[in-house]
């Protein structure tokens, strides 16, 4: 049995000194509507921890809170011993000079090609000889097999191929932390398997911690140590995959098990149907 | 009610604007030391807003310096001074004219480039890798393009001088006959070297203002296909009549 059994539940975690990135009682609100409402998550160091929840819970935000790209209105968010929003400038610079992250359309610099995207990091961070940073790049484009298509511009990529190129960038300055935003979406099975395999696979090799935001239950299942399910601004259940899948909440039930309708409703708010086609105007004003 | 309320908060909107805008401006001087310290990213930028607008610049100024030369041949024939159509061209040219034009056609070829290019850089989170990355967007996109901008107006602007002349030599002397000797004399008699420097001098302030208006609506365009459109058609609008209120702020006080 994990050592998450006993927490497969929505209450608050309890941090500890191993974890990497501890969120406690965050509130954050976008124009007076609020995102999240007192969440508490604690990442473990070198665990896959999968951040998980129906579309527009706030996923996304949850990363940029980390990321220190947006502050919380409420609460703390402590990143690898460091208070994110206590720290300066070039204090979060550093701080995110230990992270890695893909972004789900890969957000490779399209100008230049996969060879310079990938020693893009090393080239503004490090002075190094041309001959280390030609090897520290195809040592990771290798890594991410493509090796081969260093010479290629980003539009020439699949799909696919660009977020594995990102892969690749977001590990060459050998990252503690690997934040993976929606990185199965809009895949093919093929690739979708080869970047499965690759988060595990760097994430056991390189000793990372990695966090991965998606709501692809099945493949997430797969190589996730812990996982969270985020709603209405909340954790509403924790634990591994094993345990979600047993988890009494119903919501926690309709979101594992892909059920169109439940507290999470198939139909956005609208008037009565059969009193709005009556009453349907001949042209929408 | 509804009107004046209206007319508030547009004004409000406005000098909200205009204030963002000084301190982009203000983060970006406060950058530039440090841009100067990687002049390949600024050389890069200087090809693409001044040496990729060559053609535009030089066929415009041809075009521009031949209809002067037929005007203004008309215009002096009428009065019997031909002979000064020279003069005539090389003054409006150099202070009012060539800057004025290049800066349209800049705002219009580079600045939409500029914009649109930021734009979507923000649309396709390739600004927040940046920043995720550890790397400073205003230091490393905004402002290389600030400067490459800001370099390349006053080059274009003496360019399109030079061509639109060889436009208005080509018109006078070798279709209408002038002497070439007394055309190309009476211009270098009557050109002070003040009359360059004005021009040069609006071709770098109208280069600040349409770069700055460049970059900053692309840094703020809303991450989306309209608004990536938005900013690109208000780059064009405002660096248009920023140019023409400009031009005549900085000859009232050069006069």
């Amino acid at each position: 049995m994990s050592s998450y059994s006993r927490s497969a539940n929505g209450g608050t975690p309890v941090a500890r000194a191993d974890d990497i990135a501890v969120l406690e009682g965050v509130h954050y609100s976008v124009d007076d509507k609020p995102i999240f409402r007192g969440l508490d998550i604690a990442i473990r160091r070198g665990h896959i921890t999968a951040i998980m929840g129906p579309s527009g819970t706030g996923k996304t935000t949850l990363l940029r809170l980390i990321t220190g790209q947006i502050l919380a209105d409420r609460g703390t968010v402590v990143v690898d011993g460091s208070d994110v929003a206590k720290l300066s400038r070039n204090g979060l610079y550093a701080l995110r000079r230990r992270m890695g992250m893909l972004f789900q359309n890969g957000a490779l610099l399209t100008d230049i090609d996969v060879f310079e995207n990938v020693a893009f990091p090393l080239r503004e961070h490090a002075k190094l000889p041309e001959r280390l940073v030609s090897t520290l790049v195809l040592t990771k484009l290798h890594a991410v097999g493509l090796r081969g298509a260093a010479h290629l511009l980003p539009r020439q990529l699949s799909g696919g191929m660009a977020r594995r190129v990102a892969l690749a960038r977001a590990i060459v300055m050998d990252p503690d932390i690997l934040i993976y935003d929606e990185p199965f979406a809009g895949l093919d099975p093929i690739s979708m398997g080869v970047v499965m395999r690759l988060i595990r696979s760097l994430n056991d090799a390189l000793g990372i911690s990695s966090i991965v935001v998606t709501h692809d239950v099945q493949e997430v299942a797969q190589i996730a140590d812990l996982s969270y399910i985020l709603s209405e601004g909340q954790v509403v259940a924790r634990g591994t995959p094993r345990e979600l899948r047993d988890h009494p909440s119903p919501i926690v039930h309709q979101f594992m098990d892909g059920l169109a309708d439940g507290p999470v409703p198939f139909h956005y708010p609208a008037p009565d149907y059969y009193q709005q086609l009556l009453h349907a105007p001949e042209a929408r004003p | 009610m509804s009107v004046v309320r209206d007319m508030l908060a547009s004004f409000a909107g406005f000098f909200a604007r205009v204030g963002a805008l000084t301190r982009f401006f203000l983060r970006l001087l406060w950058l530039t030391p440090s841009g100067l310290r990687r002049p390949r990213l600024v050389v890069e930028q200087v090809y693409n807003a001044g040496a990729l607008s060559l053609v535009i610049i030089m066929t415009s100024g041809l075009f521009v310096g031949m209809v002067m030369g037929l005007q203004g041949y008309d215009l002096l024939s009428r009065i019997g001074s031909e002979d000064s159509l020279g003069i005539g061209a090389a003054l409006t040219l150099l202070k009012e004219l060539g800057p004025v034009v290049t800066s349209l056609l800049f705002a219009g070829r580079a600045g939409t480039s500029i914009a649109s290019e930021i734009g979507l850089m923000r649309a396709t989170d390739q600004l927040s890798a940046m920043e995720i990355m550890a790397v400073d967007p205003m230091r490393r996109v905004v402002l290389p393009r600030f400067l490459g901008g800001v370099i390349s107006m006053p080059l274009l602007t003496a360019i399109f001088v030079a061509i639109s002349l060889y436009g208005v030599q080509l018109i006078g002397v070798q279709y209408f006959g002038i002497d070439q000797g007394q055309f190309w004399s009476e211009m270098r008699g009557a050109v002070e070297i003040e009359d360059v420097r004005e021009g040069l001098i609006k071709g770098l302030v109208f280069g600040l203002a349409c770069s700055l208006i460049a970059v900053f609506e692309g840094y703020n365009a809303e991450p989306t296909a309209e608004g990536v459109g938005r900013a690109t058609t208000r780059t064009v609008v405002v660096s248009s009549v920023a140019t023409l209120v400009l031009d005549y702020i900085v000859t009232a006080i050069l006069l």
